[in-house]
């Protein structure tokens, strides 16, 4: 009675999941089609819909936690949730028509990152249904709960490989009670400094090429975009901090959106990532090559990732070389995580991202037939 | 508890332990033994069969391969202060790792230290102090606990409604798996690619191995500290504070709740903290970051707290009364113990929302069963540890203790909630198990114990009650994990 009962949308699903067994018919999982061209090319022979499941299911303004289908979109949680002074710190890249399903099962994460964390940091269940058709409540409602294995870690960022995700529970915040943002021209390693040393934790600290703020609108150099929260007196005291370290402009909290929906569709995008304090370094040398192949950039220096997007200017073979030099030099740099190449360069360039032996383990264990958005992680079959 | 009881132990197995890590550090006999039949849960008892105390990360290893190639089930340990009995070894080799006390580095720069298992909570603050760091998740057991048994147990405390639970402060592991593969989870250098699986392993309660090293995030001491004290005349009050402060977008570092039973028990102590002995209940904040708009932030909680109606609020004026503040509060089970002979701390979770009624309704729990219960507990996250003080030697006793506690844990069920926020399932909460999760997720939490451990040998029977697996089920027919 007091277990999480099996939601229509984890029925409906559960019931394709088992078809395509039968019919040995894998599936490609798909919300908004916003992440299509993310990932790996799938093998599947028919697409599994998740975008009609939307809708909120549990909404307790006072608990800070909010249940809901896997096919709701970002926009839709930010407007029930702004209407409560609440918002779910989560910017990744790209539409804010993306499904929150789509988030989590990528795991993908923006400049707020830097501060709240990634979707591993913010979901608290999900419920989900694995390649053999059984349905899963991982995790719970609450904010803190270790009964049993983590299943919601396991399957944040699996793309979908162990499990469809059908509903997702996730931690909201209250809106701070000022959120400003400022722009400041100054080089990555003073970024850096200031970063380790300040005693201001921004809400995120982003560093844009200059390719990228001329798209923002915040001049033509690199500039650090600083967003602060919080109340009267700790916000000024952080905003002139910064003027030591270069001109601070104030800038329209839009810049942040901007950002996110900076990525024109067809682009390659990779992440490199090091610790923090490599990651000035990092920064200088792949935002060189990133520029001088017409792209952008833009970096979160308290994470250490700089997130390079590079323009892929058709499929011939000329471009597919440029491109194959490019990404390998940025490659070199660092760890790198492939999001978005052309389909001819994934076997060439990226190797498979689950290929170890537990990776392999689980894989079989949850979609032993592998059904589920088969070759998206580079997997063999 | 397990019934199994493979032979004693062989001398075979002794000389070939004692070959790897020395005649010293092998337990055979019935009184060395005894000291490592229990941990911090009381009413649980169970002798290793041996025990064996590694000193180096190749003697670990050297042990786990041992055990693999003869097949033998074993169960990991740090400092045996865990509150769910994970530690019990019941017939089987108990693997000590409290002597991995190695802090490997320290990197200021990247605010990140990579240490032994064996290293105590409490020890990695003060190492990392010299550089103005400390490591956030702060259990009251801190001085004693272990990072290696953190880690298992996905522990927190109560500076995690700021900073975050175990989980979000591990970077990698290298965990060495039942099978003496060593394997790095996570990476301590750049994002982590394909499987979360350190998420997996965080929380895993020593059944997918042990951690050979572990890295941790550290986190900046704070510029500026207020700890404000705030007593009110009813639970239900002090519940609504909680509520306001939290929804106003203050995150504080800390908020803990104590009732009017804790406050008596810390007051009648060496610990005495100088809470108000009339109280129904009184509030422990703590607001930590940059001085600036600190004083802003805590006038206004001060203000939710007198708005809910809060008799009295004060604030801490020097480190000196801040300390003491604590102390009443991480030494209240302590405290509490001095009072009866053995204390249960209990540990479940609610929906913030749910406090004041869930508070009610444990304390008409406490009055069917005739057992006194002290709620003292992290209110900020909704998580409550209902304590109850017995003598276990009263078989009577006892059996009420247990059903008042089976009925919280249904109540908390009931209410949303889970039935452990920090403390693990281990053998205590195995019966909850299955009012919480249906038996597809506890196949699918079998499934994935199989993925690191398909001997089913590292903690056995403990966290998924063995009879509700679907696949355990066939495998072993009568084995029945259970509970007192």
């Amino acid at each position: 009675m007091s277990r999480q009962l099996v939601s229509d949308t984890a029925r409906e699903v559960a019931g394709s999941v088992r078809a395509a067994r039968e019919n040995r018919a894998p599936l490609r999982i798909v919300g908004r089609g916003n992440w299509l061209d993310a990932g790996r090319p799938c093998r599947a022979s028919s697409v599994l819909d998740i975008a009609p499941y939307s809708g909120i299911v549990e909404y307790e303004p006072g608990d800070l936690t909010l249940t809901a289908r896997a096919g709701t979109t970002l926009a839709e949680l930010a407007r029930v949730t702004r209407a409560e002074g609440q918002w779910l710190p989560l910017d990744p890249g790209g539409s804010p028509e993306s499904t929150l399903g789509a988030t989590i099962a990528t795991a993908s994460a923006g400049p707020l990152a830097s501060s709240f964390g990634t979707p591993r940091d913010q979901v608290l269940g999900c419920e989900l249904v694995t390649g053999t058709g059984d349905v899963v409540h991982a995790g719970g409602r609450v904010v803190k709960n270790v009964a049993g294995f983590d299943l919601v870690r396991l399957n944040t960022g699996a793309w979908g490989t162990l499990g469809v995700i059908t509903e997702v529970s996730v931690r909201l915040r209250a809106l701070p009670a000022l959120d400003r943002t400022f722009a400041v021209e100054m080089s990555a390693a003073d970024a850096w400094q200031w970063l380790r040393a300040s005693e201001y934790t921004p809400l995120a600290a982003e560093l844009v090429s200059p390719a990228m703020s001329t798209i923002l609108g915040t001049g033509a150099s690199a500039v650090l975009l600083v967003r602060l929260g919080g109340n009267e007196a700790l916000v000024s005291a952080a905003a002139t901090s910064l003027v030591a370290l270069g001109e601070v402009r104030e800038v329209a909290p839009s810049v942040w959106d901007a950002l996110a929906a900076s990525e024109p569709p067809g682009s390659a995008v990779l992440r490199l990532s090091t610790a923090p304090s490599r990651c000035p370094a990092l920064w200088e040398r792949a935002a060189a090559i990133v520029e001088r192949a017409h792209g952008s950039a833009h970096a979160t220096l308290g994470r250490g990732v700089v997130r390079c997007i590079l323009p892929v200017g058709g499929q011939d073979e000329d471009e597919m070389a440029r491109l194959r030099g490019i990404i390998g030099a940025l490659q070199h740099l660092g760890t790198s995580v492939v999001e978005r190449l052309p389909a001819s360069l994934w076997p060439s360039l990226v190797p498979p991202s689950a290929a170890d032996p537990l990776s392999v383990g689980v894989r079989n264990a949850f979609d032993p037939d592998r059904l589920l958005n088969p070759g998206i992680l580079g997997e063999l079959a | 508890m397990t019934t199994t009881a493979p032979p004693s132990h062989d001398s075979t197995l002794t000389t070939r332990l004692a070959a790897i890590v020395g005649e010293r550090r092998v337990l055979v006999r019935e009184g060395e033994l005894r000291s490592y039949a229990s941990d911090g849960l009381p009413g649980y008892h169970a002798r290793p069969s041996i025990a064996v105390f590694p000193g180096t990360r190749d003697e670990t290893i050297a042990v786990v391969r041992l055990l693999a190639e003869l097949g033998l089930p074993f169960v990991p340990r740090g400092a045996g202060t865990g509150l769910s009995g994970g530690a019990l070894a019941d017939g089987v080799v108990l693997l000590g790792l409290h002597r991995l006390t190695r802090i490997i580095s320290i990197d200021a720069e990247n605010a990140r230290a990579v240490v032994e298992p064996g290293v105590v909570n409490a020890s990695l603050t003060r190492a990392a102090a010299p550089f103005g760091l400390h490591y956030a998740p702060d259990p009251s057991s801190q001085t004693a606990c272990t990072i290696g048994g953190n880690v298992a147990e996905n522990a927190g405390g109560p500076h995690c409604l700021k900073y975050g639970v175990t989980l979000n402060h591990i970077l990698a592991v290298t965990a060495l798996l039942p099978s003496g593969d060593v394997v790095t989870l996570g990476n301590a250098d750049g994002e982590n690619d394909g499987y979360d699986l350190l998420g997996a392993y965080v929380g895993s309660e020593g059944c997918f191995g042990v951690a050979l090293d572990v890295t941790v995030k550290l986190a900046r001491n704070p510029q500026a500290v207020r700890t404000l004290l705030a007593d009110f005349l009813s639970v239900d009050a002090a519940a609504h504070a909680v509520s306001a402060i939290i929804a106003s977008g203050i995150v504080p570092a800390a908020m803990e709740m104590m009732d009017a039973a804790t406050i008596q028990a810390v007051e009648a102590s060496i610990y005495a903290a100088g809470y108000p002995t009339d109280a129904a209940a009184i509030l422990l904040i703590e607001l930590d970051g940059a001085a600036a708009g600190i004083d802003d932030d805590a006038t206004r909680v001060a203000a939710f707290c007198r708005g809910a109606g809060a008799r009295a609020v004060r604030t801490a004026t020097d480190p000196a009364e801040r300390a003491r503040l604590w102390q009443g509060r991480k030494k209240a089970f302590g405290a509490m113990g001095r009072i009866s002979p053995h204390l249960v701390v209990q540990d479940a979770v609610v929906p913030r929302t749910k406090l004041p009624a869930i508070l009610a309704e444990i304390h008409r729990i406490g009055d069917r069963f005739r057992v006194k219960v002290c709620n003292v507990f992290h209110a900020g996250d909704g998580n409550l540890h209902p304590n109850i003080g017995y003598d276990a030697t009263s078989a009577d006793e006892s059996e009420r203790v247990h059903q008042a506690m089976s009925a919280i844990m249904q109540a908390c069920i009931d209410a949303g909630g889970t039935i452990t926020g920090e403390h693990g399932v281990g053998l205590d909460k195995l019966p909850y198990m299955e009012s919480l999760f249906s038996a597809g997720t506890l196949g699918a939490m079998c499934a994935l114990r199989d993925v690191f451990d398909p001997d089913r040998r590292a903690n056995p029977g403990k966290v998924v009650p063995v009879h509700s697996c679907r696949e355990w089920h066939a495998a072993s027919s009568a084995r029945h994990g259970g509970g007192s």
